[in-house]
């Protein structure tokens, strides 16, 4: 099945990612695939078909690899389709050619699925594919690379336990705040990304600082730290498991109870909702998003806020709004505090997707299209008339922060929780 | 040239709105104009009454009222239910017979005979200079859509609807009663289904193609240049003055035959029969009127004129053909001549005919 | 046997027997490639979900629908006029309580079939007008929608055909197009009819049980 390769394209093994398909379909991909009618709708929603207006960058379209194996091999009369000779097989060919559209054309942000007739999933069955396309020996190299970083230095930046014992002891030194680390028990651990580490360590001082405030339990630990999950974006399944087994290692150690995870989409979407099954078995702990735990805290009085007035929106991400189901979460921390918030349009469970989910913040050549699709999110910024952005996620203000200076934006991107800890109110004792 | 444009899209709208104004009023009168003038009702007679001139029991005054369409007494009253006999049916019957299959038949077949004898007198027109392989996007594939939905509504409609007007008289001695019966039964449903299709369709076609399509002064040159048929050069802009009549008198007839054939399928919300024989002549009056230019466009557009067809199937005319049919518009359009033909249809089915930005003057 | 009784016999049983064989065989197989069981927590109710999306998924949402409004509008007005069609046509009306089900009920009014078959056709003719012309559903295209609009295309148009009642060839034409289609139907896309309520199960009780249904 393997091709020849070409004298200086990488040999792509068909094979195995027919395989890798036909062991990832299971009865919900093979319900999706028999229910797409071929609409395109799905194509006047997706923000890289809105940017680039290009007909193949139709979410449906990312179908068709896996559609192509499924009928040859595990579609209901796909004997008799093969018979007619109306299944054929897939090839290298469309591998490559399907290559850009799996990793660097989709965010998996679910926008899709909400105009999609037959709600079909789309966002899932690209997850899908991608592990496919990753056993075939394709995918974009950098974001192959952060996985395998992830892999083997613990981090898809690099960050190894020796960098984040120095920038925790940094960071403690430099605000003056105690950050937990390896702590031999606590109730809670807690995750950082490598983003916010190395571009934005005010966020991990945030999160302490507004953990101490409330009288938590908790630790960071050397075992295991790093929420991004590379293995699982870029469809390396064996990865993708390293990382949860550390995290469950971790906090199984410290004997938590409950995982919070840092202001990251992903990072939180995979943990949350498919940690267990990538594990294969349920996770022994709670998993939590920072915002959930955060609005959990308010809910029970241990943190209260003074009014921050400045004209602010919410950039919801979408593995933690609409994939996440934590969209109130952020409002309530927001609620009574920002006195200057100003929703969106759209917004929560239905916003645009900053660009560069699901990996491709990683891919380097998909740049200029993630610059394209911020300015959908400048204009929705300056309809509603704020100065600032909010996110919950360092990835969307990662991404969101190299198209702003690549286009020479002028408003100002924040954090939620960096905005939380810098309002905190301190009772008098 | 963009506010001449602009001007002259004002210009055809207002002339539109006129037509259509005009053509409410029309319709609005009575249609006695059509269905012929009628016997003054009378009153019904007391039979009892012993001063009639029969004496009493005298029914002749009755049944004189019946024959005149007086109402009676039923048990289900309703809309012209109770009226026994409606003369004015004869009227229509006769109408439809003498006038409309009569000289219906007569326009139709004369046109054809026309076109052919023209055609073999002096064949195909072609492009003078030949093809220059060239070629100017012409028409969006909006439009090209737009036209190719109407020209199909309007070949099964006309085929169906000249089977339900004159199938009787020709298609019975070829295929006998029971097969007539049986097409003519067809033909009724499905031209009774697909004829409503026609009013969204030429809503669309008023909107994608009214552009251009306002009359002009050059027009009149062109008409009395006998639009080049009469030899020496017609100019004309996108559309000549055929072009645009041909525009104008679908929408006009389209119009009275929407209006008309929504009159015969919902007979409920009209005043009575009175009025559905009237829509019914006058639908088939501008039905015919349709077919009749129809067959000529159809002509022009297929084997009477090299280089016609292709603008509405692929987008793109010829720059030669341009130059000889449409000199003006040629002129305004020539800087986007290519040889790219491929290139051009992509434009052209995006764009139509507009030039990129800062094109021409 | 005449032509009558071979396509009102044999034909019909055959047509039928393929419908309901293929589409259950379909549906049984799509299930019966199984998914592994999801071991995360729920944090709300996958069932409520799963109805959801099966009942409200429908229903325009998410602030798009000036984007997909000629969708919405043409789907629309094909699917409810076919329905219509289908189920309140005199005609059927007749034929399924004769044939299927003894209790009949009302049949919709002439208007109403009428106002019925232009919605649907003129919602079909739309809908393949774009797949023809959209350079988004060009790319996804293949045979199989083309096929399938034609079919349905045909057994409705040959169904409005015969609507006058008056001739048996019309209306045995129209019932070998509606066979055909019964034939072609569980092998194609016309499955959707049924796949649409897997689908969206699917993504109701996945979405659900986070806690928010897209």
């Amino acid at each position: 099945m393997t091709d020849v390769p070409a004298s200086d394209a990488p040999a792509i093994d068909v094979q195995a990612a027919v395989d890798k398909f036909n062991a990832l379909t299971g009865s919900h991909i093979a319900s999706y695939l028999d229910a797409c009618v071929h609409c395109g709708q799905c194509a006047q929603v997706c923000h890289f078909h809105e940017v680039t207006k290009d007909p193949r960058r139709t979410p449906a379209v990312k179908l068709k690899p896996i559609t192509k194996v499924y009928n040859r091999h595990k579609a209901p009369f796909s004997g008799l389709r093969k018979a007619f000779g109306l299944a054929p097989e897939l090839t290298a060919d469309d591998l490559r050619e399907w290559e850009e559209l799996i990793f660097d054309s989709c965010t998996m942000c679910g926008r899709c699925t909400v105009v999609c007739p037959m709600a079909i999933d789309i966002a899932s069955v690209v997850a899908i594919s991608r592990q496919a396309f990753a056993a075939a020996g394709l995918g974009p190299a950098d974001l192959m690379q952060a996985a395998e970083t992830s892999r083997d230095k613990g981090s898809p930046l690099g960050v190894t336990t020796d960098v984040l014992e120095d920038r925790i002891e940094w960071l403690e030194d430099e605000h003056e705040v105690e950050i937990a680390l390896d702590k031999p028990e606590a109730d809670i651990l807690l995750l950082v990304s490598s983003i916010e580490l190395m571009k934005y360590p005010d966020s991990i001082v945030a999160m302490a600082k507004l953990l101490n405030h409330a009288g938590a339990n908790w630790t960071l630990s050397t075992k295991g730290y790093e929420s991004t999950n590379f293995g699982f974006l870029s469809g390396k399944g064996d990865i993708a498991k390293i990382m949860i087994t550390r995290i469950t290692e971790a906090a199984e150690a410290v004997g938590a109870k409950t995982v919070v995870v840092p202001e990251c989409g992903h990072a939180f979407g995979v943990l949350r909702w498919a940690g267990a099954n990538i594990l294969g078995r349920p996770l022994p702990y709670e998993v939590t998003h920072i915002t959930e735990y955060l609005a959990g805290l308010k809910r029970a009085g241990k943190l209260a806020f003074k009014p921050m007035a400045d004209a602010i929106t919410y950039h919801d991400p979408c593995q933690i709004s609409r994939r996440g189901g934590a969209t109130e979460d952020a409002r309530y921390l927001l609620d009574g505090f920002a006195t200057g918030f100003t929703e969106m349009t759209p917004t929560g469970n239905y916003n645009w997707c900053c660009g560069g989910g699901g990996g491709v913040q990683a891919i380097g050549r998909a740049a200029n299209v993630r610059h394209e699709v911020f300015r959908i999110k400048m204009k929705q910024v300056e309809e509603t008339g704020a100065e600032a952005m909010v996110s919950a996620c360092s990835n969307c203000r990662l991404t969101m922060d190299e198209s702003k200076a690549a286009l020479g934006w002028d408003k100002q991107l924040m954090s939620l929780v960096e905005i939380l800890a810098d309002h905190l109110l301190v009772a008098e004792k | 040239m963009a506010e001449n444009s602009t001007t002259g899209f004002s210009k055809t709208l207002l002339t539109g709105v006129m037509v259509i104004l005009a053509l409410l009023v029309l319709f609005g009168l009575q249609p006695s104009a059509l269905a012929g003038e009628l016997p003054t009702r009378q009153k019904v007679p007391d039979i009892t009454d012993t001063s009639r001139p029969y004496g009493p029991g005298d029914l002749s005054d009755m049944w004189r009222g019946i024959r005149m369409g007086e109402p009676s007494s039923v048990t289900r009253p309703g809309k012209d239910g109770d009226v026994l006999i409606q003369s004015e049916g004869g009227q229509w019957q006769a109408r439809r017979g003498a006038l409309i299959i009569k000289y219906g038949s007569m326009v139709l077949i004369a046109i054809i005979a026309v076109i052919a004898l023209y055609f073999m007198l002096f064949g195909r027109i072609r492009i003078k200079g030949g093809r220059s392989g060239l070629v100017i996007p012409r028409f969006t594939l909006i439009q090209r859509v737009v036209h190719w939905s109407v020209a199909l509504l309007i070949v099964m409609l006309s085929l169906s609807g000249l089977i339900l007007l004159v199938g009787r008289d020709s298609l019975i001695p070829v295929m006998g009663r029971e097969g007539f019966s049986i097409v003519a039964s067809a033909a009724m449903e499905g031209h009774n289904l697909f004829g409503p299709l026609l009013i969204p369709a030429l809503i669309a076609m008023f909107v994608t193609f009214v552009r251009g399509n306002g009359y002009r002064l050059i027009d009149i040159k062109w008409l009395f240049k006998g639009g080049g048929f009469l030899g020496g050069h017609a100019s004309s802009y996108k559309y000549n003055f055929g072009e645009k009549t041909w525009f104008w008198w679908a929408m006009v007839l389209g119009l009275v035959v929407c209006a008309s054939g929504v009159a015969m399928l919902f007979p409920e919300i009209t005043p009575g029969r009175r009025f559905l024989q009237f829509a019914n002549l006058a639908h088939a009056a501008a039905a015919i009127g349709i077919i009749a230019f129809a067959i000529g466009h159809i002509y022009l557009g297929t084997i009477g004129m090299e280089g016609a067809l292709e603008g509405m199937t692929k987008g793109t005319v010829d720059k030669n053909w341009a130059k000889e049919h449409h000199d003006l518009w040629h002129d305004e359009h020539v800087q986007a001549a290519t040889t790219d033909t491929a290139g051009a249809e992509v434009a052209a089915a995006a764009h139509g005919d507009v030039l990129p930005e800062g094109a021409g003057e | 046997m005449t032509m009558q009784q071979f396509i009102e016999g044999p034909l019909w049983t055959f047509a039928a027997t393929v419908f309901l064989v293929g589409v259950a065989w379909r549906i049984v197989a799509i299930m019966m490639i199984g998914k592994p069981k999801d071991l995360t927590v729920a944090k709300s109710s996958s069932m409520a979900g799963a109805a959801k999306s099966i009942a409200l998924h429908s229903v325009p949402h998410g602030g798009n629908l000036s984007r997909t409004i000629y969708h919405v509008i043409s789907g629309y007005a094909f699917h409810l006029g076919l329905f219509a069609l289908l189920f309140l046509a005199a005609p059927h009306v007749t034929f399924i309580s004769e044939r299927i089900v003894t209790v009949p009920w009302p049949a919709m009014p002439r208007w109403a079939f009428i106002i019925a078959a232009e919605a649907a056709f003129a919602g079909l003719i739309l809908l393949y007008l774009r797949r023809l012309t959209d350079p988004i559903m060009r790319q996804l295209s293949d045979w199989d929608d083309h096929v399938g609009t034609w079919l349905t295309f045909l057994a409705m148009l040959t169904g409005c055909l015969a609507l006058q009642e008056s001739h048996i060839g019309l209306r045995l034409f129209h019932m070998v197009t509606v066979q055909v289609w019964m034939i072609y139907f569980p092998f194609s896309r016309l499955m959707h009819a049924f796949t649409f309520a897997m689908a969206r199960k699917h993504t109701g009780a996945t979405y659900g049980r986070r806690g928010f249904t897209p």
